[in-house]
């Protein structure tokens, strides 16, 4: 046992280096002033205070929250039932029908947003519409495939007792598949969500430029003004929201495992 | 104890791997995309034995930003201005005239540029103005030429524009239309420009993209676009129904010069490359890929002599010796708040 711990020390440094420390250096950026060197930090609360009163950057968070909303929840709309389908389906379908999914991530999200960028060119939506056509296709697959494997887990002889007990399809759906898949539906809004709140390739390509969410504006300080300090202060207060967005899905996730 | 000396070695390969790139014969160079024949590249490779890592950024803004991580870079290309401002910050080494021989093959005109007389510190790579560029069929030649910039606030244009998303340039737009210069330093003038903007904005919704503006106006995308001369002039050359115009308020001139930052790793194959560049035959190869107008003389008047590969290509030589026309300086102001302010139109 001890030595498989040993194995796992190149990760831990791994983690250390690539996603603690940058960690540390966005809150520390955030909550220093700009033009600060090695030796001396000037500590300041006004990168959040200059966010939160500028009623533009408001909108920006709430316009990304939003559409990462939207994408979530019509995510789940259509990516439950063809879960569901393919759970159903023989085991060689099963199979077939995973690759077609994931086929589609073998693609480079770039260049699947670029032809879509092509193909949305011919219609006349509004920025949203195309950024959020985007987004759901190319997170739709990671809602999907996390659905579809908590209802492959499920134990069929559960489904053989509902019916035994008297239940009808519908309730038996209810009362047995739906919570047993919950976990799998949590950990299919997480993947989704997550990056579609802090997505900045799809809205730049498909909004058309005029189409600005938060992780756009984060972009504009640091390759632009080159304002980083404010930037990560922004990257700070994105990472708080996610974070909460977690741990109320975990809330959720738990009580919907006691009842 | 095997285990642990796996790991120590993969650490090892992982530790290498960047070293490895820096090896003595490579030449890393940073310039705007779409901005070069490749094939020069490859050249210089095969002639001076070395490899070329060739990295891309798409405003001066942003290549600035680079090298304050202190990323190294042995040649850079990028604006007037921003030159201007490295060289105030004591941030490019000068030429080595010793090497770089091929400085007298420049036209007059793009010797000696306002921020550095002796060409001590860059050398010219290419040079434009930006322009409207626009469907004849669509939209009257007489209206453009009559509005100028202030056709963009024409409602008739809603959804209809490309604007290249550069701050610096979409301001000087809004400076030009109401009648002051590119380079002020008068916050009322700034915020004048910026709600000039959001009219603008608010009026036309124009895309703000940067190079797919140049295949989109080339198939009929849109029907007018903000762009570098250079870029118009590829356009009109696929697409016969753009024409070109530089409105008559003024725009800028922009010179794109070679520099060697201070941190270079390799000033002496930089020197040589930007020597290899300003030569005749590899300036020619690169403007007619690119359609931006050449700094040297010979190959500027071989193109657009009469049979010449640009022969009356509308765009590609831009208007000289206009009084409105300016070239950038830097201006803390404008560095500082344009790239936050244009953001802020594009929100609106």
């Amino acid at each position: 046992m001890k030595s498989f711990f040993r194995m796992s020390y190149p990760y831990i440094l791994w983690i250390g280096i690539f996603i603690v420390a940058p960690m540390f250096m966005i809150l520390l950026y955030a909550i220093t002033r700009t033009g600060n060197n090695t030796l001396t930090f000037q500590f300041t609360l006004d990168n959040f205070s200059r966010f939160f009163s500028d009623p533009d950057f408001i909108k920006v968070l709430l316009t990304s929250l939003r559409i990462a909303l939207f994408t979530t929840v019509f995510c789940l709309l259509i990516g439950y039932p063809a879960a569901l389908f393919i759970a159903n389906l023989s085991d060689r379908a099963q199979t077939l029908m995973t690759l077609l999914m994931t086929l589609p991530m073998w693609i480079n999200m770039l260049l699947k947003t670029y032809a879509w960028r092509g193909i949305l060119l011919n219609f006349d939506f509004s920025s949203e519409l195309k950024v959020f056509i985007g987004m759901v296709y190319d997170f739709l697959p990671f809602m999907i495939i996390q659905i579809h494997t908590s209802i492959a887990k499920l134990d069929p002889n559960l489904l053989v007792a509902a019916h035994d007990l008297g239940a009808n399809n519908v309730k038996s759906f209810l009362k047995v598949t739906l919570p047993l898949s919950v976990p799998g539906i949590i950990s299919g809004i997480t993947l989704v969500f997550l990056p579609a709140v802090s997505s900045f390739v799809i809205p730049k390509m498909l909004g058309g430029g005029n189409y600005v969410l938060i992780g756009n504006l984060i972009e504009i300080y640091f390759q632009q003004t080159g304002d980083w300090n404010f930037g990560s202060a922004i990257s700070l207060i994105m990472a708080l929201i996610i974070i909460t967005a977690m741990w109320a899905t975990k809330k959720l996730d738990r009580s919907a495992q006691e009842d | 104890m095997l285990k642990k000396l796996i790991a120590v070695l993969l650490l090892a390969c992982l530790a290498l791997l960047p070293v490895c790139s820096f090896a003595d014969g490579t030449l890393n160079v940073f310039n705007y995309g779409e901005y070069i024949d490749e094939q020069v590249l490859y050249n210089f490779e095969k002639e001076f034995g070395v490899k070329v890592n060739y990295s891309l950024n798409s405003n001066p803004e942003e290549m600035y930003t680079k090298l304050q991580t202190g990323v190294s870079f042995d040649v850079v290309v990028t604006s007037d201005y921003m030159i201007d401002r490295l060289i105030k910050e004591e941030r490019i080494l000068p030429l080595d005239k010793s090497i770089v021989t091929n400085l007298d093959q420049l036209s007059d005109s793009m010797k000696g540029l306002y921020f550095d007389p002796d060409n001590t510190y860059s050398a010219p790579y290419l040079w434009q103005n930006v322009v409207l560029c626009y469907d004849t069929t669509k939209i009257n030649p007489e209206d453009v030429e009559e509005k100028g910039w202030d056709i963009l606030l024409d409602p008739a244009l809603d959804g209809h524009m490309f604007i290249y998303e550069s701050p610096r340039d979409v301001f000087m737009m809004a400076f030009k239309a109401l009648g002051y210069s590119a380079n002020t330093d008068n916050p009322d003038e700034l915020q004048a420009a910026y709600e000039w903007l959001v009219k603008m904005k608010q009026t036309i919704h124009p895309s703000f993209v940067t190079d797919e503006m140049i295949d989109g106006m080339a198939q009929g995308e849109k029907w007018i676009a903000m762009m570098y001369s250079g870029d118009a002039a590829y356009a009109s050359m696929e697409n016969e129904k753009l024409a070109v115009w530089a409105p008559e308020q003024g725009t800028n001139i922009a010179i794109d010069c070679m520099f060697i930052p201070s941190n270079a790793a390799n000033p002496e194959l930089a020197n040589q490359f930007i020597n290899y560049v300003l030569d005749y035959e590899n300036a020619m190869m690169i403007t007619v890929e690119t359609c931006y107008t050449s700094p040297n003389a010979k190959v500027l008047e071989e193109v657009t002599a009469p049979g010449g590969e640009f022969d009356g290509v509308e765009g590609y030589l831009p208007r000289m010796g206009y009084e409105k026309d300016e070239i950038y300086q830097y201006v803390k102001l404008l560095q500082e708040e344009t790239p936050e302010l244009l953001i802020k139109v594009k929100m609106q």
